[in-house]
C-alpha cells in the first residue's frame, strides 16, 4: 500500500508538462466590422481606405486591416499597431480610428493584424516563436510593398509589447527606429513573481521567457513609453524599470496619475494623440 | 503555486499511524477559483511527532515538479476547551522540468487546535521563507510569505475530511494580468482549501 501511494505520487509529479502561456492568451472570435459605425465620433475614416488583407505565417493565415492607400505604402509613414490581449482586432478598431486621424485624417497609414488564433487568424498563439513568426509575416508584407525603416512607427499596446520588444531588439524584417510602448508588460519572470509573491522563475510554468528590459537594452531607436499609475494589469513600477533599460537615441515618457490599463479612455483622445504626435514628429 | 493546500497535519498522528490524502486548494480569482491539486502522505513517528511529504499536481501539469516535506511536533494536547498546540517546519521545492531551475522555500508554522472525538477545529499560521527573494525581477521579492487559516477536520477511524479558509500572503499585492485576485484590503489572496485522507 505504501509503495503504491509513493509510486502514484511520483508518477503524477513527473507527468506531462503543459505550457501556461497558451492559457494567458485571450484569443477569441472576431466579426471584423470595420466601419465608421464602430468608430468614435470625430474619428471617422474614409471607408474606401479600409482594406482587409491576409498574410501567411508558417501554416497559418494572419488577418490584417490597413487604413490608407495600398499604393502609397512605399511613400507614406505607417503605424504598425500591435494590439493587446483581447479576442480580436475588433476590440481595438476605435483606436485605429484615432490613429488614422492623427494630425489630420489619413495623414498616416495604419495597420493592425490578429495574432494567430485571435479573431479570424488561424492556428494558436503559443509563445515567442509564434508571435515572432506572425510579426515577421506582416512586416514582410509591408516590406514587399515598399515600407522602409524611416517611415515606420511600431505602436505596441500591452500584450503587443512582447513581439514589439523582440522586434525592436533586432528581430524585425524592417528595422524599428520608432517605438511606442503603451502600458507594456515587463518580463515573464516578473509576472509569475507578482502573481505568487515568490522568487519563482517563469520556467516553472512557461517557455515564453520574454524580457522587455533586455529587449530595450538592445534597442537603439527612439522610444515613447505611456503608462498610468493605477494600472493593475501591467504594474507601472515593473514597466518603468524595463523601459529604463533603453539606451537608444531618444526617450520620452508620458505617465498619468490615476490612469489605468485603458489609458486612452482614461486620459482622453486629445491628450493621447498630442503625446503620440509629438513623439512621431521628433 | 504557493500555499496551495490546507495545513497538512494539525493534530499529530499516533505513533505508527499513516495518513495519505489528496488536497484541493481553491484560491479565488475573478469570480471563480483556481483548482490546486496535491497529494501527501504522513506518518506518526511518535505520539507527538509526525513527518509528511507531498507533491503539487497542478504545478506539475505546467512543468514544475513541486515537492514538500516536513515535521509536525505536538507541544500540548487539547483538554476540553483548552486548546492544544503544535508547530511545524519543513521545506517546499520547485524544479522546472524545462531547464532544471530550482527554488527551495523552508516553511514554519504553528497550530492551535481543539479536539473532541472525531472533530478537530484549528487556527493555523504558517510562513514560507524565500531565501532567494533577491533573485526576483524589479525587487519584487519578500523574505516571508505568510498565510493564516481557520479550519475544521473530521478524523474518524480510517478517514479524514478537511476544510480550511486561508488568507495567503496578505503582506503584498498579488497581480495576475487581466484578473482580479480578491484579498484583504487589496493584499494577498484567499480561498477555501479542502482535503480528504485515509488513515491506516
Amino acid at each position: 500500500m505504501k509503495k503504491t501511494i509513493l509510486l502514484f505520487t511520483a508518477l503524477l509529479a513527473l507527468n506531462s508538462c503543459q505550457d501556461i502561456g497558451g492559457a494567458l492568451f485571450f484569443a477569441g472570435d472576431g466579426t471584423y466590422e470595420f466601419t465608421n459605425e464602430n468608430l468614435e465620433t470625430g474619428y471617422f475614416v474614409n471607408e474606401t481606405k479600409i482594406h482587409r488583407f491576409e498574410t501567411y505565417s508558417e501554416n497559418d493565415t494572419i488577418q490584417g486591416v490597413y487604413v490608407g492607400d495600398f499604393s502609397q505604402i512605399e511613400n507614406d509613414t505607417i503605424i504598425v499597431y500591435l494590439h493587446g490581449n483581447a479576442p480580436s482586432m475588433d476590440n481595438f478598431w476605435s483606436t485605429i480610428g484615432v490613429l488614422a486621424n492623427l494630425n489630420e485624417q489619413h495623414h498616416y497609414g495604419v495597420l493592425m493584424y490578429d495574432y494567430r488564433g485571435y479573431g479570424k487568424s488561424t492556428g494558436t498563439t503559443l509563445d515567442a516563436a509564434t508571435m515572432q513568426a506572425d510579426y515577421n509575416s506582416v512586416l514582410n508584407w509591408l516590406k514587399d510593398r515598399g515600407l522602409t525603416s524611416d517611415r515606420m512607427v511600431v505602436f505596441a499596446n500591452s500584450l503587443g509589447s512582447l513581439p514589439a520588444g523582440a522586434a525592436a531588439a533586432g528581430n524585425s524584417p524592417i528595422t524599428v527606429e520608432k517605438l511606442v510602448m503603451e502600458v507594456p508588460q515587463s518580463s515573464a519572470d516578473a509576472m509569475l513573481q507578482g502573481a505568487t509573491g515568490l522568487s519563482l522563475p517563469s520556467s516553472m510554468i512557461t517557455s515564453y521567457n520574454f524580457d522587455l528590459g533586455s529587449d530595450m537594452a538592445n534597442y537603439s531607436g527612439d522610444l515613447l513609453w505611456m503608462h498610468g499609475t493605477s494600472d493593475d494589469v501591467a504594474p507601472i513600477d515593473n514597466a518603468r524599470t524595463a523601459m529604463a533599460e533603453h539606451q537608444g537615441t531618444f526617450y520620452s515618457e508620458a505617465v498619468y496619475e490615476g490612469a489605468g490599463h485603458g489609458l486612452r479612455w482614461d486620459i482622453g483622445n486629445e491628450e493621447w494623440s498630442r503625446v503620440l504626435l509629438d513623439f512621431m514628429r521628433e | 503555486m504557493a500555499s496551495c493546500a490546507p495545513t497538512k497535519i494539525v493534530a499529530p498522528l499516533e505513533e505508527g499511524a499513516w495518513q495519505a490524502g489528496a488536497t484541493l486548494g481553491r484560491p479565488q480569482i475573478n469570480d471563480g477559483s483556481l483548482p490546486m491539486l496535491g497529494v501527501y502522505a504522513a506518518k506518526g513517528i511518535s505520539n507527538a511527532r509526525t513527518i509528511y511529504g507531498g507533491a503539487g499536481l497542478s504545478s506539475s501539469l505546467f512543468g514544475a515538479i513541486q515537492l514538500e516535506g516536513g515535521v509536525v511536533k505536538g507541544i500540548t494536547e487539547p483538554v476540553g476547551w483548552k486548546p492544544g498546540f503544535s508547530i511545524s517546519y519543513g521545506a517546499n521545492s520547485f524544479i522546472s522540468a524545462r531547464n532544471a531551475d530550482l527554488r527551495v522555500y523552508p516553511d514554519a508554522g504553528a497550530n492551535m487546535y481543539w479536539k473532541k472525538g472525531p472533530h478537530i477545529a484549528h487556527l493555523s499560521a504558517n510562513t514560507w521563507i524565500d531565501p532567494t527573494w533577491f533573485l526576483t525581477r524589479y525587487d519584487q521579492g519578500q523574505l516571508l510569505a505568510p498565510s493564516f487559516g481557520a479550519g475544521y477536520r473530521f478524523r474518524y477511524r480510517w478517514m479524514e475530511i478537511q476544510a480550511e479558509y486561508k488568507l495567503v500572503n496578505p503582506t503584498r499585492e498579488l497581480v495576475v494580468p487581466q484578473a482580479n485576485v480578491p484579498g484583504i484590503n487589496g493584499l494577498g489572496g484567499r480561498g477555501f482549501y479542502y482535503g480528504i485522507a485515509i488513515n491506516f
